[in-house]
Protein backbone atom coordinates (compact mmCIF):
# COMPACT_ATOMS: atom_id res chain seq x y z
CA UNK A 1 0.00 0.00 0.00
CA UNK A 2 1.56 3.13 -0.97
CA UNK A 3 1.27 6.28 0.99
CA UNK A 4 -1.58 7.88 -0.40
CA UNK A 5 -3.89 4.70 -0.09
CA UNK A 6 -3.20 4.31 2.76
CA UNK A 7 -3.63 8.02 4.35
CA UNK A 8 -7.03 7.30 2.28
CA UNK A 9 -7.75 4.45 4.47
CA UNK A 10 -7.44 5.93 7.56
CA UNK A 11 -9.23 9.01 6.76
CA UNK A 12 -11.84 6.67 5.58
CA UNK A 13 -11.59 4.29 9.01
CA UNK A 14 -12.21 7.59 11.04
CA UNK A 15 -14.96 9.04 9.16
CA UNK A 16 -16.52 5.43 9.73
CA UNK A 17 -15.67 5.49 13.00
CA UNK A 18 -17.07 9.03 13.73
CA UNK A 19 -20.19 8.01 12.33
CA UNK A 20 -20.37 5.34 13.79
CA UNK A 21 -19.98 6.21 17.63
CA UNK A 22 -22.38 9.15 16.79
CA UNK A 23 -25.26 7.31 16.78
CA UNK A 24 -23.62 5.28 20.02
CA UNK A 25 -22.80 8.41 21.97
CA UNK A 26 -25.76 10.66 20.94
CA UNK A 27 -28.35 7.60 22.14
CA UNK A 28 -27.43 8.75 25.87
CA UNK A 29 -28.46 6.00 26.95
CA UNK A 30 -26.58 2.85 28.14
CA UNK A 31 -28.96 0.37 26.40
CA UNK A 32 -30.35 -2.84 27.50
CA UNK A 33 -28.36 -5.83 27.62
CA UNK A 34 -25.24 -3.87 27.65
CA UNK A 35 -24.10 -4.27 31.47
CA UNK A 36 -23.42 -7.51 33.22
CA UNK A 37 -26.18 -8.02 36.39
CA UNK A 38 -23.36 -6.47 39.01
CA UNK A 39 -23.83 -3.63 37.52
CA UNK A 40 -27.36 -2.90 37.22
CA UNK A 41 -28.03 -3.55 40.26
CA UNK A 42 -25.06 -1.15 41.73
CA UNK A 43 -26.32 1.68 39.83
CA UNK A 44 -29.21 0.74 40.64
CA UNK A 45 -28.80 0.39 44.70
CA UNK A 46 -26.81 3.82 43.99
CA UNK A 47 -29.81 5.60 42.90
CA UNK A 48 -32.16 4.77 46.40
CA UNK A 49 -31.02 7.27 48.27
CA UNK A 50 -31.58 10.19 45.77
CA UNK A 51 -35.20 8.89 44.86
CA UNK A 52 -36.22 8.47 48.44
CA UNK A 53 -34.60 11.88 49.19
CA UNK A 54 -37.17 13.31 45.96
CA UNK A 55 -39.91 11.39 47.20
CA UNK A 56 -39.93 12.26 50.87
CA UNK A 57 -39.27 15.99 49.12
CA UNK A 58 -42.02 15.66 47.09
CA UNK A 59 -44.72 14.34 49.79
CA UNK A 60 -43.82 17.04 52.29
CA UNK A 61 -44.83 19.53 49.54
CA UNK A 62 -47.49 17.58 48.03
CA UNK A 63 -49.15 17.68 51.70
CA UNK A 64 -49.41 21.51 51.70
CA UNK A 65 -50.60 22.00 47.47
CA UNK A 66 -52.25 18.93 46.07
CA UNK A 67 -51.89 21.24 42.50
CA UNK A 68 -48.45 20.33 42.51
CA UNK A 69 -48.97 16.30 41.52
CA UNK A 70 -50.50 17.41 38.10
CA UNK A 71 -47.95 20.42 37.85
CA UNK A 72 -44.92 17.63 38.08
CA UNK A 73 -46.55 15.14 36.04
CA UNK A 74 -46.80 17.69 33.14
CA UNK A 75 -43.42 18.60 34.17
CA UNK A 76 -42.70 14.83 33.18
CA UNK A 77 -44.43 14.67 30.06
CA UNK A 78 -43.03 17.65 28.91
CA UNK A 79 -39.74 16.46 29.62
CA UNK A 80 -40.68 13.27 27.97
CA UNK A 81 -41.35 15.43 24.51
CA UNK A 82 -38.67 17.33 24.47
CA UNK A 83 -35.95 14.47 24.74
CA UNK A 84 -38.02 12.25 22.46
CA UNK A 85 -37.72 15.14 19.48
CA UNK A 86 -34.76 15.12 17.45
CA UNK A 87 -33.04 18.45 17.70
CA UNK A 88 -32.93 20.41 14.19
CA UNK A 89 -29.88 20.87 12.31
CA UNK A 90 -28.17 17.74 12.60
CA UNK A 91 -28.72 16.43 9.13
CA UNK A 92 -28.37 12.46 9.41
CA UNK A 93 -27.75 12.07 13.22
CA UNK A 94 -30.20 11.50 15.81
CA UNK A 95 -29.18 13.94 18.37
CA UNK A 96 -31.94 14.58 21.05
CA UNK A 97 -31.72 16.72 24.43
CA UNK A 98 -31.64 15.38 27.48
CA UNK A 99 -33.92 18.25 29.10
CA UNK A 100 -32.46 17.33 32.49
CA UNK A 101 -30.66 20.64 32.87
CA UNK A 102 -34.04 22.61 32.28
CA UNK A 103 -35.98 20.09 34.82
CA UNK A 104 -33.11 20.87 37.49
CA UNK A 105 -33.11 24.85 36.95
CA UNK A 106 -37.13 24.44 36.83
CA UNK A 107 -37.70 22.19 39.79
CA UNK A 108 -34.47 21.30 41.48
CA UNK A 109 -32.71 17.96 41.76
CA UNK A 110 -35.15 16.26 44.00
CA UNK A 111 -37.98 16.25 41.57
CA UNK A 112 -35.77 16.12 38.81
CA UNK A 113 -34.89 12.68 40.36
CA UNK A 114 -38.37 11.23 40.67
CA UNK A 115 -39.74 12.75 37.39
CA UNK A 116 -36.77 11.76 35.53
CA UNK A 117 -36.75 7.64 36.92
CA UNK A 118 -40.33 7.63 35.88
CA UNK A 119 -39.76 9.46 32.03
CA UNK A 120 -36.97 6.93 31.80
CA UNK A 121 -38.56 4.10 32.22
CA UNK A 122 -41.34 5.18 29.69
CA UNK A 123 -38.59 6.29 27.04
CA UNK A 124 -37.69 2.13 27.29
CA UNK A 125 -40.92 1.03 27.37
CA UNK A 126 -42.28 3.18 24.74
CA UNK A 127 -39.12 4.07 22.61
CA UNK A 128 -37.11 1.41 23.45
CA UNK A 129 -34.40 3.81 24.31
CA UNK A 130 -32.30 2.40 27.21
CA UNK A 131 -33.66 -0.43 29.11
CA UNK A 132 -35.37 -1.86 32.03
CA UNK A 133 -32.10 -3.85 33.52
CA UNK A 134 -29.92 -0.87 32.71
CA UNK A 135 -32.47 2.00 34.17
CA UNK A 136 -30.20 2.19 37.68
CA UNK A 137 -27.37 3.01 35.45
CA UNK A 138 -29.57 5.68 33.22
CA UNK A 139 -31.01 7.17 36.11
CA UNK A 140 -27.84 7.79 37.71
CA UNK A 141 -26.41 9.86 34.93
CA UNK A 142 -29.11 11.51 33.43
CA UNK A 143 -31.65 11.80 36.23
CA UNK A 144 -29.43 12.15 39.16
CA UNK A 145 -25.54 13.20 38.37
CA UNK A 146 -26.21 15.47 35.41
CA UNK A 147 -29.66 17.22 37.07
CA UNK A 148 -27.43 18.23 40.04
CA UNK A 149 -24.60 19.68 38.42
CA UNK A 150 -26.75 21.81 36.76
CA UNK A 151 -28.58 22.89 39.65
CA UNK A 152 -25.30 23.75 41.60
CA UNK A 153 -23.60 25.54 38.65
CA UNK A 154 -26.90 27.57 38.61
CA UNK A 155 -27.47 27.90 41.84
CA UNK A 156 -23.64 29.45 42.23
CA UNK A 157 -23.61 31.59 39.54
CA UNK A 158 -26.97 33.00 40.08
CA UNK A 159 -25.40 34.77 43.18
CA UNK A 160 -22.61 35.86 41.14
CA UNK A 161 -23.50 39.13 38.74
CA UNK A 162 -22.65 37.13 35.25
CA UNK A 163 -25.26 37.34 33.01
CA UNK A 164 -28.98 35.18 33.70
CA UNK A 165 -28.87 33.75 29.87
CA UNK A 166 -24.77 32.69 30.53
CA UNK A 167 -25.22 31.01 33.97
CA UNK A 168 -28.86 29.38 32.37
CA UNK A 169 -26.43 28.13 29.13
CA UNK A 170 -23.61 27.14 31.26
CA UNK A 171 -25.68 25.13 33.88
CA UNK A 172 -27.27 23.33 30.91
CA UNK A 173 -24.46 22.41 28.93
CA UNK A 174 -22.29 21.36 31.55
CA UNK A 175 -24.67 19.36 33.33
CA UNK A 176 -24.90 17.90 29.73
CA UNK A 177 -21.22 17.20 29.66
CA UNK A 178 -21.54 15.61 32.85
CA UNK A 179 -24.14 13.21 32.06
CA UNK A 180 -22.02 11.82 29.17
CA UNK A 181 -18.86 11.76 31.59
CA UNK A 182 -21.01 9.80 33.94
CA UNK A 183 -22.08 7.67 30.84
CA UNK A 184 -18.94 7.03 29.82
CA UNK A 185 -17.62 6.10 33.21
CA UNK A 186 -20.07 3.19 33.94
CA UNK A 187 -19.87 1.83 30.41
CA UNK A 188 -15.63 2.00 30.91
CA UNK A 189 -15.88 0.18 34.55
CA UNK A 190 -18.15 -2.66 32.77
CA UNK A 191 -16.25 -3.16 29.76
CA UNK A 192 -12.80 -2.34 30.63
CA UNK A 193 -10.00 -2.61 27.27
CA UNK A 194 -8.12 -6.18 27.43
CA UNK A 195 -5.08 -3.72 27.18
CA UNK A 196 -4.79 -0.93 29.53
CA UNK A 197 -8.01 -2.09 31.54
CA UNK A 198 -10.62 0.31 32.84
CA UNK A 199 -8.59 3.78 32.14
CA UNK A 200 -7.79 3.11 28.63
CA UNK A 201 -11.57 2.43 28.09
CA UNK A 202 -12.31 5.23 30.48
CA UNK A 203 -10.17 7.58 27.88
CA UNK A 204 -11.38 5.53 24.88
CA UNK A 205 -15.01 6.33 25.85
CA UNK A 206 -14.70 9.82 26.67
CA UNK A 207 -12.48 10.50 23.45
CA UNK A 208 -15.71 9.49 21.28
CA UNK A 209 -18.39 11.69 23.53
CA UNK A 210 -16.13 14.70 23.95
CA UNK A 211 -16.06 14.45 19.28
CA UNK A 212 -19.73 14.04 19.64
CA UNK A 213 -20.87 15.27 22.74
CA UNK A 214 -19.22 18.29 23.08
CA UNK A 215 -21.54 20.19 20.21
CA UNK A 216 -24.55 18.66 20.97
CA UNK A 217 -24.26 19.95 24.97
CA UNK A 218 -23.60 23.68 23.34
CA UNK A 219 -26.81 22.89 21.27
CA UNK A 220 -28.49 21.97 24.19
CA UNK A 221 -27.15 24.68 26.24
CA UNK A 222 -28.38 27.40 23.93
CA UNK A 223 -31.80 25.82 23.62
CA UNK A 224 -32.26 25.71 27.18
CA UNK A 225 -31.33 29.53 27.01
CA UNK A 226 -34.01 30.26 24.26
CA UNK A 227 -36.73 28.29 26.29
CA UNK A 228 -36.23 30.14 29.66
CA UNK A 229 -35.80 33.51 27.63
CA UNK A 230 -39.51 32.38 26.12
CA UNK A 231 -40.82 31.88 29.63
CA UNK A 232 -39.69 35.15 30.42
CA UNK A 233 -40.79 37.28 27.89
CA UNK A 234 -44.18 36.10 27.09
CA UNK A 235 -44.40 33.95 30.15
CA UNK A 236 -44.17 35.86 33.82
CA UNK A 237 -47.26 36.48 34.24
CA UNK A 238 -49.58 33.58 33.41
CA UNK A 239 -46.83 31.42 35.25
CA UNK A 240 -47.44 33.84 38.70
CA UNK A 241 -51.66 33.32 37.92
CA UNK A 242 -50.98 29.59 37.49
CA UNK A 243 -48.92 30.04 40.80
CA UNK A 244 -46.12 28.65 39.20
CA UNK A 245 -43.76 31.86 40.36
CA UNK A 246 -45.12 33.23 43.22
CA UNK A 247 -46.19 37.05 42.98
CA UNK A 248 -43.56 39.24 44.14
CA UNK A 249 -40.74 37.05 43.15
CA UNK A 250 -38.10 37.87 41.32
CA UNK A 251 -37.80 36.67 37.83
CA UNK A 252 -34.54 34.96 38.88
CA UNK A 253 -36.28 32.45 40.89
CA UNK A 254 -38.09 30.77 38.04
CA UNK A 255 -37.48 27.41 39.87
CA UNK A 256 -38.95 28.41 43.25
CA UNK B 1 -29.67 22.37 4.72
CA UNK B 2 -31.45 19.00 3.77
CA UNK B 3 -35.05 19.67 4.69
CA UNK B 4 -36.27 16.59 7.38
CA UNK B 5 -38.90 14.47 6.03
CA UNK B 6 -39.71 13.03 8.87
CA UNK B 7 -39.90 15.41 11.29
CA UNK B 8 -42.09 13.56 13.90
CA UNK B 9 -40.83 9.92 13.03
CA UNK B 10 -40.35 9.69 17.39
CA UNK B 11 -43.44 10.56 17.99
CA UNK B 12 -44.98 8.21 15.10
CA UNK B 13 -43.15 5.85 17.05
CA UNK B 14 -44.00 6.85 20.30
CA UNK B 15 -47.59 5.83 19.45
CA UNK B 16 -47.05 2.82 17.25
CA UNK B 17 -45.28 1.00 20.05
CA UNK B 18 -48.33 1.56 22.13
CA UNK B 19 -50.98 0.78 19.77
CA UNK B 20 -49.18 -2.69 19.16
CA UNK B 21 -49.09 -3.68 22.89
CA UNK B 22 -53.12 -2.76 22.37
CA UNK B 23 -53.76 -4.80 19.48
CA UNK B 24 -51.59 -7.28 20.23
CA UNK B 25 -52.57 -11.40 20.41
CA UNK B 26 -51.23 -11.62 23.52
CA UNK B 27 -52.49 -8.95 25.27
CA UNK B 28 -55.05 -11.18 27.08
CA UNK B 29 -52.60 -12.66 29.21
CA UNK B 30 -51.93 -11.42 32.64
CA UNK B 31 -49.75 -8.37 32.70
CA UNK B 32 -47.72 -9.36 35.59
CA UNK B 33 -46.88 -13.14 33.68
CA UNK B 34 -45.53 -11.82 31.13
CA UNK B 35 -43.91 -9.05 33.15
CA UNK B 36 -42.39 -11.52 35.22
CA UNK B 37 -41.54 -14.21 32.31
CA UNK B 38 -39.97 -11.11 30.47
CA UNK B 39 -37.70 -10.23 33.44
CA UNK B 40 -37.04 -13.13 34.42
CA UNK B 41 -35.54 -14.28 31.08
CA UNK B 42 -33.62 -11.23 31.30
CA UNK B 43 -31.86 -11.99 34.16
CA UNK B 44 -30.96 -15.38 32.83
CA UNK B 45 -29.72 -13.53 29.45
CA UNK B 46 -27.39 -11.27 31.62
CA UNK B 47 -26.17 -13.39 34.10
CA UNK B 48 -25.40 -16.85 31.38
CA UNK B 49 -23.63 -14.16 29.15
CA UNK B 50 -23.33 -17.07 26.40
CA UNK B 51 -23.61 -17.14 22.84
CA UNK B 52 -26.35 -20.33 22.63
CA UNK B 53 -28.50 -18.61 25.41
CA UNK B 54 -28.86 -15.63 23.74
CA UNK B 55 -29.82 -16.42 20.48
CA UNK B 56 -31.55 -19.07 22.00
CA UNK B 57 -33.39 -16.74 23.78
CA UNK B 58 -33.68 -14.31 20.79
CA UNK B 59 -35.51 -16.89 18.86
CA UNK B 60 -38.17 -17.64 21.69
CA UNK B 61 -39.17 -13.45 22.24
CA UNK B 62 -39.35 -13.69 18.68
CA UNK B 63 -41.45 -16.08 18.17
CA UNK B 64 -43.86 -15.02 21.34
CA UNK B 65 -44.34 -11.57 19.71
CA UNK B 66 -44.29 -12.62 15.69
CA UNK B 67 -46.13 -15.53 15.96
CA UNK B 68 -47.98 -15.81 18.77
CA UNK B 69 -47.94 -11.89 19.17
CA UNK B 70 -49.46 -11.10 15.71
CA UNK B 71 -46.79 -8.86 14.74
CA UNK B 72 -45.84 -8.47 11.26
CA UNK B 73 -42.25 -9.48 10.98
CA UNK B 74 -41.59 -6.51 8.90
CA UNK B 75 -42.52 -3.78 11.60
CA UNK B 76 -40.69 -6.05 14.49
CA UNK B 77 -37.41 -5.49 12.48
CA UNK B 78 -37.90 -2.73 11.55
CA UNK B 79 -38.18 -1.49 15.09
CA UNK B 80 -35.08 -3.44 16.10
CA UNK B 81 -32.74 -1.76 13.65
CA UNK B 82 -32.51 1.20 15.32
CA UNK B 83 -31.33 0.20 18.83
CA UNK B 84 -29.11 -2.53 16.70
CA UNK B 85 -27.64 0.63 15.01
CA UNK B 86 -26.68 1.64 18.76
CA UNK B 87 -25.77 -1.24 19.83
CA UNK B 88 -23.46 -2.16 17.20
CA UNK B 89 -21.63 0.71 16.94
CA UNK B 90 -21.59 0.76 20.87
CA UNK B 91 -20.23 -2.62 20.57
CA UNK B 92 -17.20 -1.69 18.07
CA UNK B 93 -16.29 1.02 20.66
CA UNK B 94 -16.09 -1.74 22.98
CA UNK B 95 -14.18 -3.91 21.09
CA UNK B 96 -11.64 -1.67 19.13
CA UNK B 97 -8.93 -0.02 20.94
CA UNK B 98 -7.44 3.37 20.75
CA UNK B 99 -3.25 3.25 21.21
CA UNK B 100 -0.53 5.60 19.94
CA UNK B 101 1.54 1.70 20.70
CA UNK B 102 1.29 -1.22 18.26
CA UNK B 103 -1.08 -3.31 20.12
CA UNK B 104 -3.43 -6.39 19.99
CA UNK B 105 -3.48 -8.87 16.98
CA UNK B 106 -5.11 -6.67 14.89
CA UNK B 107 -4.38 -3.33 14.41
CA UNK B 108 -4.64 -0.54 11.51
CA UNK B 109 -1.95 2.43 11.68
CA UNK B 110 -3.20 6.08 11.24
CA UNK B 111 -1.26 8.88 10.97
CA UNK B 112 -0.13 9.02 14.88
CA UNK B 113 -2.36 6.11 16.69
CA UNK B 114 -3.39 2.50 16.38
CA UNK B 115 -6.79 1.11 15.82
CA UNK B 116 -6.24 -2.23 17.29
CA UNK B 117 -7.99 -5.09 18.06
CA UNK B 118 -7.75 -9.08 19.02
CA UNK B 119 -9.97 -12.20 18.48
CA UNK B 120 -10.37 -12.37 22.13
CA UNK B 121 -11.47 -8.70 21.84
CA UNK B 122 -14.09 -9.31 18.77
CA UNK B 123 -15.75 -12.27 20.25
CA UNK B 124 -16.04 -10.45 23.01
CA UNK B 125 -17.84 -8.09 21.31
CA UNK B 126 -19.62 -10.57 19.01
CA UNK B 127 -21.46 -12.25 22.63
CA UNK B 128 -22.16 -8.67 23.76
CA UNK B 129 -24.13 -7.93 20.66
CA UNK B 130 -26.08 -10.85 20.67
CA UNK B 131 -26.46 -10.26 23.99
CA UNK B 132 -27.81 -6.85 23.52
CA UNK B 133 -29.99 -8.10 20.66
CA UNK B 134 -31.72 -10.99 23.07
CA UNK B 135 -32.12 -8.64 26.10
CA UNK B 136 -34.05 -6.01 23.44
CA UNK B 137 -36.11 -8.59 22.78
CA UNK B 138 -37.02 -9.29 25.67
CA UNK B 139 -37.98 -5.88 26.37
CA UNK B 140 -39.78 -5.73 23.26
CA UNK B 141 -41.91 -8.72 23.96
CA UNK B 142 -43.10 -6.81 27.60
CA UNK B 143 -43.46 -3.22 25.19
CA UNK B 144 -45.70 -4.55 22.32
CA UNK B 145 -47.69 -6.74 24.34
CA UNK B 146 -48.70 -4.87 27.48
CA UNK B 147 -49.72 -1.38 27.35
CA UNK B 148 -48.45 1.26 30.02
CA UNK B 149 -51.44 1.14 31.96
CA UNK B 150 -51.24 -2.40 32.56
CA UNK B 151 -47.55 -2.37 33.87
CA UNK B 152 -48.79 0.42 35.67
CA UNK B 153 -51.03 -1.85 37.53
CA UNK B 154 -48.33 -4.50 38.22
CA UNK B 155 -45.91 -1.96 39.71
CA UNK B 156 -49.15 -1.09 42.26
CA UNK B 157 -49.48 -4.99 42.98
CA UNK B 158 -45.85 -4.72 43.70
CA UNK B 159 -46.52 -2.36 46.42
CA UNK B 160 -45.03 1.01 44.79
CA UNK B 161 -46.51 3.94 46.54
CA UNK B 162 -48.90 5.33 45.63
CA UNK B 163 -47.28 8.66 44.61
CA UNK B 164 -44.88 7.20 42.42
CA UNK B 165 -47.83 5.19 40.11
CA UNK B 166 -50.01 8.06 40.92
CA UNK B 167 -47.35 10.31 38.55
CA UNK B 168 -46.79 7.51 35.80
CA UNK B 169 -50.82 7.32 34.81
CA UNK B 170 -51.14 11.16 34.85
CA UNK B 171 -47.13 11.28 32.84
CA UNK B 172 -48.34 8.50 30.36
CA UNK B 173 -51.61 10.56 29.78
CA UNK B 174 -49.71 13.73 29.35
CA UNK B 175 -47.18 12.75 27.15
CA UNK B 176 -50.26 11.78 24.38
CA UNK B 177 -51.64 15.34 24.94
CA UNK B 178 -48.66 17.39 24.80
CA UNK B 179 -47.08 15.27 21.83
CA UNK B 180 -50.42 16.22 19.96
CA UNK B 181 -49.81 20.04 20.81
CA UNK B 182 -46.77 19.61 20.19
CA UNK B 183 -47.54 18.76 16.61
CA UNK B 184 -49.57 21.22 15.67
CA UNK B 185 -47.02 24.02 16.92
CA UNK B 186 -44.46 22.09 14.80
CA UNK B 187 -46.78 22.26 11.67
CA UNK B 188 -47.46 25.78 12.02
CA UNK B 189 -43.94 26.95 12.91
CA UNK B 190 -43.26 24.94 9.66
CA UNK B 191 -45.86 26.88 7.78
CA UNK B 192 -44.20 29.97 8.44
CA UNK B 193 -40.59 28.96 7.39
CA UNK B 194 -39.51 28.38 11.14
CA UNK B 195 -37.70 25.76 10.35
CA UNK B 196 -35.60 27.18 7.86
CA UNK B 197 -31.96 27.17 8.70
CA UNK B 198 -30.05 25.90 11.54
CA UNK B 199 -30.10 28.76 13.36
CA UNK B 200 -34.11 29.62 13.06
CA UNK B 201 -34.61 26.06 13.33
CA UNK B 202 -33.20 25.62 16.89
CA UNK B 203 -34.59 29.22 17.65
CA UNK B 204 -37.74 27.73 16.91
CA UNK B 205 -36.93 24.38 18.62
CA UNK B 206 -36.39 26.43 21.59
CA UNK B 207 -39.52 28.75 21.21
CA UNK B 208 -41.78 25.76 20.80
CA UNK B 209 -40.31 24.11 24.16
CA UNK B 210 -41.23 27.35 25.85
CA UNK B 211 -44.74 27.84 24.67
CA UNK B 212 -44.97 24.12 25.30
CA UNK B 213 -43.87 24.10 28.70
CA UNK B 214 -46.77 27.67 29.66
CA UNK B 215 -49.05 25.27 27.51
CA UNK B 216 -48.47 22.49 29.69
CA UNK B 217 -49.08 24.39 32.96
CA UNK B 218 -52.09 25.96 31.76
CA UNK B 219 -53.36 22.20 31.20
CA UNK B 220 -52.06 20.76 34.29
CA UNK B 221 -54.28 23.88 36.25
CA UNK B 222 -57.49 23.03 34.14
CA UNK B 223 -57.41 19.30 34.90
CA UNK B 224 -56.50 19.83 38.17
CA UNK B 225 -59.72 21.60 38.56
CA UNK B 226 -61.45 18.90 36.61
CA UNK B 227 -60.28 16.88 38.47
CA UNK B 228 -61.11 18.25 41.97
CA UNK B 229 -64.76 18.24 40.46
CA UNK B 230 -64.56 14.86 40.29
CA UNK B 231 -63.29 14.35 44.30
CA UNK B 232 -59.80 13.43 43.49
CA UNK B 233 -58.46 12.84 46.94
CA UNK B 234 -54.72 11.52 45.69
CA UNK B 235 -55.87 8.31 44.47
CA UNK B 236 -56.98 7.57 40.41
CA UNK B 237 -58.60 4.61 40.38
CA UNK B 238 -59.50 2.58 37.24
CA UNK B 239 -61.29 0.10 36.40
CA UNK B 240 -58.79 -2.69 35.16
CA UNK B 241 -60.06 -5.69 33.18
CA UNK B 242 -59.56 -8.66 34.73
CA UNK B 243 -57.13 -10.99 33.03
CA UNK B 244 -57.02 -14.64 34.49
CA UNK B 245 -53.97 -16.12 35.23
CA UNK B 246 -53.49 -19.11 32.86
CA UNK B 247 -51.65 -22.39 34.98
CA UNK B 248 -50.95 -23.35 31.30
CA UNK B 249 -48.66 -21.25 30.46
CA UNK B 250 -46.67 -21.37 33.72
CA UNK B 251 -45.81 -24.44 33.27
CA UNK B 252 -44.66 -23.81 29.56
CA UNK B 253 -42.85 -21.28 31.36
CA UNK B 254 -41.05 -23.26 33.96
CA UNK B 255 -40.40 -26.17 31.15
CA UNK B 256 -38.77 -23.00 29.06
CA UNK B 257 -36.54 -21.73 31.99
CA UNK B 258 -35.36 -25.62 33.12
CA UNK B 259 -34.51 -26.18 29.30
CA UNK B 260 -32.60 -22.70 29.59
CA UNK B 261 -30.84 -23.63 32.71
CA UNK B 262 -29.82 -26.65 31.40
CA UNK B 263 -28.19 -25.25 28.64
CA UNK B 264 -26.53 -22.85 30.76
CA UNK B 265 -25.11 -25.54 32.53
CA UNK B 266 -24.54 -27.55 29.85
CA UNK B 267 -22.17 -25.20 27.48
Amino acid sequence: MNRRSKNFVALCSIAALTIAAAPAASAMHIMEGFLQPTYCIMWGALCIPFIVLGFMKINKTLASDRKLIVMLSMAGAFAFILSALKIPSFTGSCSHMTGTGLCAILFGPCATAIIGAIVLLFQALLLAHGGVTTLGANIFSMAIAGPIVSWLIYKALKATKIPRYITVFLAAALGDLFTYCVTAFELAIAHPAADGGFAASLTEFMGIFAVTQIPLAVVEGFITVVVVMGLESFAASDLISLGFLKKGMKKEALHE
Amino acid sequence: MKPHHHPHKHSHDTFSIDQCAFQSGLSHVNPGFKAAFSIITLIFVLSADKLLISLLVFAAMYYLTVVKGGLSAHRYLSYLTIPMLFAFAAVLAVALGFSTKALGEYRIHLFFFYIYTSRAELWYGLCLLCRVFSAVSCLYFLSLSTPVNEIICVLQDCHLPTLITELMNMIYRFIFILMEVQQKMSVSARSRLGYSGTRTSLRTFGNIGANLFILSMKKANRYYDALLSRCYDGQLNFLTEEKPFDKKLLIYALLYFIALAVIWILT
